[in-house]
């Protein structure tokens, strides 16, 4: 009886830790055998570097690269900094109401874009933000442009425009999701002490506001980042058809060529993954610095 | 002791049970050698109360209303066959799919139909994935199909050997808005002097999204002198593709965008048209532009045209897996797909709107006066002037080719 008890914690966790086990890991070392040349479907496949070899050497392959590092850089930027002033404003407003309300309604306006899928964002973006679409089009009807053809190339631009301010749209409220809760943490009453001691509101957020909710904006930033650095719908709808950005690059790759583009694929995928995994630990390792030495504010 | 029993006892049963399994696989094999040479009345009484796993691409609502509410319902009545459709999205997967039970044997297979064509056809046939030559066994192939017919003997060059029956003829048009354009060219050079005239007015899908492919595989025909050349599969070192990239490359300046980038997607070069941003788009569906008018999509004014030199078509066809359950089923199934009265419901643009596989000059009078009367809806060019202006299409291998040459020496550039 005893041992069953002692033994439950680790048996309820047992299907989760199996369902990591089988579907994350194997999938990644599926994924790794795969880019290796080494597959359990094809008997005369042999262990080979190949296709990381001939990635290192495609042009393609470093373009993409480039510009899906710029891209997901300038992204995470743009939105790490509209969540955090988000976040600020909606805080500096609860701290002046008199009313301890918080205004969740405001709060809410800023969250629905997380509801939104990505593919829908996409679309919605390109319907908003074409030559034809819907401000080109109330811009002609006010006589600011001649024709729809004035309106800014916005989306399938060469620099990736689109892609960018679609991601920022869509990730700076999810920065404002995770950094807010944090700072609704901190007491008024701190606030009216910074103020008797002489400090002004930017002081206040500068020395007591940000430190706190640095870690939590630190990781955010990196899920961001891992996020518009891997994934597929908005580039592929957004993008332009060369360079193309790696997670589109390995899907043409994937569907559209033979056995060997698919090894080729696989490799660009865990290169993804490896990146990834990087900036994780770089981040995991920043955000302890951070959190060993601010924690104590809380206590 | 009671578990050596217990093990004994489990032993003997499966030794009965895999018995008993070997009888019946001979029994079914035999069947299923009968229903291939049996006649039309035992496979009937075989197939009834039977229920069909039609497996196809599941993309387009006309397609699966047609099936849903015309085919299904009708076939039950006459037949007392059930008609289950099973949305795909690539039939591909189907293939994999098949692939994967025949490397472990799996006999009682879930698919029964499959819409198949092209590469496809050829993968599953090469791999032994087909159950065998039924076409003939069929009333309505033998009595409305010309199966001597080049483009329907030859899927993308491959025989079918009556391993599938043909469902239905599709070729590629151009659209465009007569409101805006009064004459349409009539071949690939007189389209590039008109890209030049109206600048940004058109652009293609990249490969390989299929219709952009067609594209570039249709103007390969005229840049090259023609399609007779490749009828027959080559290697890639033999072929010349440079003139086509010369053509390509030569009219992309003056392409949407100034060629910088293509539309990923068929999807979202019918947006720009109907958006009014380029003024031409194109389909592998003679009927689709009638039926994006009905749905108020693309402008009234919207009509098709074809070129001097023919467009490219191909016919797609339905087959049945080597490890279908319901084969009797299948055969009545896909026998009611070929008749005149299904394949002119599928003519009708509130259907589906494309070409028949069945031979008008086969038809009887009544049903060929019945298929003069079809309204096939104001932007689809008549039936004739489609045959009249018709090319088969390059054997599967080419398709890569192509589009990995586009993807070198036009997209990059």
């Amino acid at each position: 009886m005893n041992m069953w008890q002692k033994g439950n914690p680790y048996l309820y966790v047992l299907p989760a830790v199996f369902f990591m086990i089988i579907f994350f890991f194997g999938g990644i070392l599926q994924g790794v055998l795969q880019s290796l040349g080494v597959s359990i479907f094809h008997d005369d496949a042999q262990f080979t570097f190949k296709a990381y070899q001939e990635l290192a050497q495609s042009i393609d392959f470093w373009q993409s690269l480039s510009l899906t590092f710029k891209i997901a850089f300038l992204s995470t930027l743009l939105s790490a900094l509209l969540g955090m002033i988000i976040a600020f404003i909606l805080f500096i407003i609860s701290l002046k109401a008199y009313n301890t309300n918080r205004f969740p309604f405001l709060y809410r306006i800023f969250q629905y874009p997380l509801v939104i899928p990505h593919l829908a964002a996409g679309y919605l973006f390109l319907l908003l933000l074409m030559q034809s679409g819907w401000l080109s089009r109330i811009s002609f009807q006010l006589g600011w442009i001649e024709e729809i053809y004035q309106f800014p190339i916005l989306v399938n631009d060469t620099f990736g425009w689109g892609i960018i301010l679609t991601y920022t749209w869509k990730e700076a409220p999810f920065i404002t999701l995770m950094v807010y809760p944090v700072l609704l943490r901190v007491h008024k009453s701190w606030y009216e002490v910074a103020r008797l001691y002489g400090s002004n509101m930017i002081k206040f957020l500068k020395n007591v506001a940000f430190p706190l909710v640095l870690p939590a904006w630190l990781s955010s930033i990196f899920i961001v980042f891992a996020f518009t650095f891997s994934a597929f719908e908005i580039p592929y709808l957004l993008g332009v058809t060369y360079p193309q950005l790696l997670p589109v690059y390995s899907f043409e790759l994937f569907m559209h060529g033979g056995w060997e583009e698919r090894s080729q694929s696989l490799a660009l995928n865990i290169i993804l993954a490896f990146i990834t995994g990087i900036l994780g630990i770089i981040s995991y390792l920043l955000s302890k610095r951070w959190l060993s030495s601010e924690r104590r504010g809380w206590e | 002791m009671n578990k050596i029993n217990f093990a004994c006892l489990i032993l003997t049963i499966s030794i009965l049970i895999a018995g008993c399994g070997v009888q019946q696989e001979q029994a079914e094999e035999d069947i299923s050698l009968n229903l291939l040479e049996t006649n039309w009345e035992t496979i009937l009484k075989e197939a009834k109360d039977q229920t069909v796993n039609f497996h196809m691409w599941g993309g387009d609502d006309r397609y699966n209303r047609y099936i849903d509410e015309f085919i299904a319902p009708r076939l039950k009545e006459e037949t007392g066959v059930t008609l289950n459709r099973v949305a795909i999205t690539d039939t591909k997967d189907v293939i994999n799919k098949l692939q994967n039970e025949k490397s472990v044997n799996k006999k009682d297979g879930t698919v029964d139909i499959i819409w198949i064509n092209g590469e496809n056809f050829k993968l599953a046939k090469d791999n032994g994935l087909l159950w065998g030559s039924f076409a003939s066994q069929l009333p309505n192939v033998r009595q409305y199909v010309d199966i001597n017919a080049p483009d329907i003997q030859y899927d993308f060059g491959e025989h079918t050997e009556g391993m599938e029956v043909p469902w239905g003829k599709a070729q590629f048009v151009f659209i465009y808005d007569e409101a805006k354009i009064t004459q349409p060219p009539k071949s690939i050079k007189e389209l590039g002097e008109w890209i030049k005239q109206n600048p940004g007015k058109f652009t293609y899908p990249a490969p390989p999204d299929f219709t952009g492919s067609a594209f570039i595989r249709q103007a390969l025909y005229e840049t090259t002198g023609g399609y007779e050349q490749y009828l027959n599969a080559a290697n890639e070192e033999e072929l010349d593709f440079i003139p086509l990239w010369d053509y390509l490359n030569e009219i992309e300046p003056n392409l949407w965008r100034g060629g910088e980038t293509y539309p990923e997607s068929l999807a979202k070069l019918d947006q720009l048209y109907s958006n009014g941003e380029v003024w031409m788009t194109m389909a592998y569906d003679p009927g689709k532009a009638s039926s994006q008018i009905e749905k108020g999509v693309f402008p009234e004014t919207t009509r098709t045209f074809v070129l001097e030199g023919g467009t490219l078509s191909n016919t797609h066809y339905l087959s049945i897996p080597f490890n279908a359950e319901h084969q009797a089923g299948a055969m009545v199934a896909i026998n009611y797909l070929l008749s005149p009265e299904a394949q002119f419901a599928k003519m009708d643009p509130v259907h589906w709107g494309e070409g028949m596989s069945l031979d008008p000059s086969k038809l009887s009078n009544e049903d060929r006066e019945q298929l003069h009367l079809l309204d096939l809806g104001k932007a689809t060019l008549p039936a004739d002037e489609l045959a009249k202006y018709k090319v088969p299409e390059i054997p599967a291998n080419y398709v890569k080719w192509l589009e990995e040459g586009w993807f070198e020496h036009v997209a990059k550039r």
